[in-house]
């Protein structure tokens, strides 16, 4: 079975439904019409061609684009924040060749994704279910942070203060400098050391 | 070696069909009733019989088309207009796409498909035969005849017109059945689309004879080797192909210079 055009209609295929639940996204399509990005992930043996027309076509050709970009999984965490855009290629961490105003408005077009999945849900279930459906998913995802944020502090209580199983940050960040410290001391002994041992020879 | 009850062609005047032999006069009619009698649910019935790794067949050739905007493409065979479709969204307003087939049928079917999905503009359909193309010489970057050339009645005529409207620079993709890799994935294979294949295409589409056509006109095509010589001896060079699914499936790729 041909695996990477199973992972490219996988990804079209989801791309594309968020796009139709945007309304807002087929005005933002405008300026990359016709216009093709290439995406070389390090983690993948083949590059991704995002073609652009009222929706986006996914390739794996690797015939002439307007825009290439190089990356890891983890810097396109990163790209979430544009600003941190110029630090990444600095860092040599993200390398973009060709048209900059085609990837910047391929970003946008993925930023500026803005779905009313409550709006969505209520055409099959109606306005009342599915607002109910929402307030409902606010308050326990809500109340799940709060148990989880607890449940990090009951655990690092036990695991500080009760077990002394770890340290508290502000100890580990004191060793920490006392063992710079130390490594400081030793090289100065060491080269100490050497010197006499060198004034000795003469 | 032949395949139980397949017939030979004793005459330049005659071909195959599946395993029988028909005069050639009479072939392009009789796969016309197929293709009449399967149109509606052909597409169902791709996804039924393939468990929709067809898609993927068809990707892969989209991903080794090369094609871009403002391009001129040929869809021969072009059936429901799978390929079409996204090629029309790939060569832009600038571009062109003729989805061809030589079922009014199908062509009817791929037409109220592509302009359902919104479709329209850069796209015409024409019904032709492709053994003699209706289009100037040197015209298409790109032609592709996919699952079509086994049931063209004369194959090197119709490789001859494709080169004749191909652009010098320009390449054919021919996606068809072939031949399995492995001996093993062969005889699955002949089992299911025998036994198999037939009784699907009696469940949904009531008409077991066409999937018995489809099985035998499999195992008449040409395998690899053979076509890639085809393509050769008609001009097209730097022949390749490429197997897909253990070799059920090649994509042969040539280009005319």
């Amino acid at each position: 079975m041909p695996a990477p055009q199973l992972l490219t209609a996988g990804i079209e295929l989801a791309l594309n439904k968020l796009l139709a639940l945007d309304p807002a996204s087929q005005q933002r399509l405008i300026p990359l019409n016709g216009k093709r990005l290439r995406v070389n992930l390090d983690e993948l043996p083949w590059p991704l061609t995002f073609a652009f027309s009222d929706r986006v076509d996914i390739l794996t050709d690797e015939h002439q684009v307007d825009c290439t970009i190089e990356l890891s999984v983890t810097t396109l965490q990163k790209l979430q924040d544009v600003s941190q855009l110029s630090l990444l290629i600095q860092q040599q961490e993200l390398s973009l060749n060709g048209d900059m105003h085609t990837a910047q408005s391929f970003s946008n077009l993925i930023k500026e994704l803005d779905i009313d999945w409550e709006e969505h849900l209520s055409r099959y279930t109606g306005d009342v279910i599915a607002h109910q459906s929402f307030k409902t998913a606010r308050r326990f995802h809500h109340a799940a942070l709060s148990r989880l944020h607890r449940f990090g502090e009951i655990l690092r209580d036990t695991a500080m203060d009760e077990k002394q199983l770890s340290a508290h940050p502000l100890a580990v960040e004191t060793f920490s400098e006392q063992v710079n410290q130390l490594r400081s001391d030793v090289a100065r002994f060491e080269a100490r050391l050497l010197q006499l041992e060198q004034q000795k020879g003469k | 070696m032949s395949e139980p009850g397949q017939s030979q062609p004793q005459s330049d005047d005659q071909t195959h069909f599946g395993y029988k032999t028909v005069e050639k006069q009479k072939k392009a009619s009789m796969v016309a009733d197929v293709f009449h009698s399967v149109a509606g649910k052909y597409d169902l019935m791709n996804d039924l019989m393939s468990m929709g790794i067809h898609r993927l067949w068809k990707r892969f050739t989209i991903d080794c088309s090369g094609v871009r905007p403002g391009h001129k493409v040929l869809d021969l065979a072009g059936g429901t207009g799978d390929l079409a479709a996204k090629f029309s969204r790939l060569v832009g307003s600038k571009g062109e796409v003729v989805l061809a087939d030589i079922n009014n049928a199908m062509l009817k079917v791929g037409r109220d498909k592509l302009r359902d999905k919104g479709i329209l503009g850069n796209v015409d359909y024409v019904q032709a035969n492709a053994e003699c193309l209706p289009f100037p010489d040197n015209h298409f970057d790109l032609i592709t005849i996919a699952f079509g050339l086994r049931n063209v009645t004369d194959k090197d005529k119709a490789l001859t017109s494709m080169f004749r409207v191909l652009k010098p620079g320009g390449r054919l993709l021919v996606l068809e059945f072939s031949k399995p890799e492995f001996e093993t994935l062969s005889k699955v294979y002949d089992l299911y689309s025998f036994h198999l294949l037939p009784k699907i295409g009696k469940l949904v589409a009531n008409d077991s004879e066409s999937y018995q056509y489809l099985a035998e006109s499999i195992r008449m095509h040409p395998d690899q080797e053979t076509l890639q010589l085809m393509m050769q001896h008609n001009g097209f060079e730097q022949v390749t192909y490429h197997n897909m699914t253990g070799g059920i499936v090649a994509l042969h790729r040539g280009f005319k210079f």
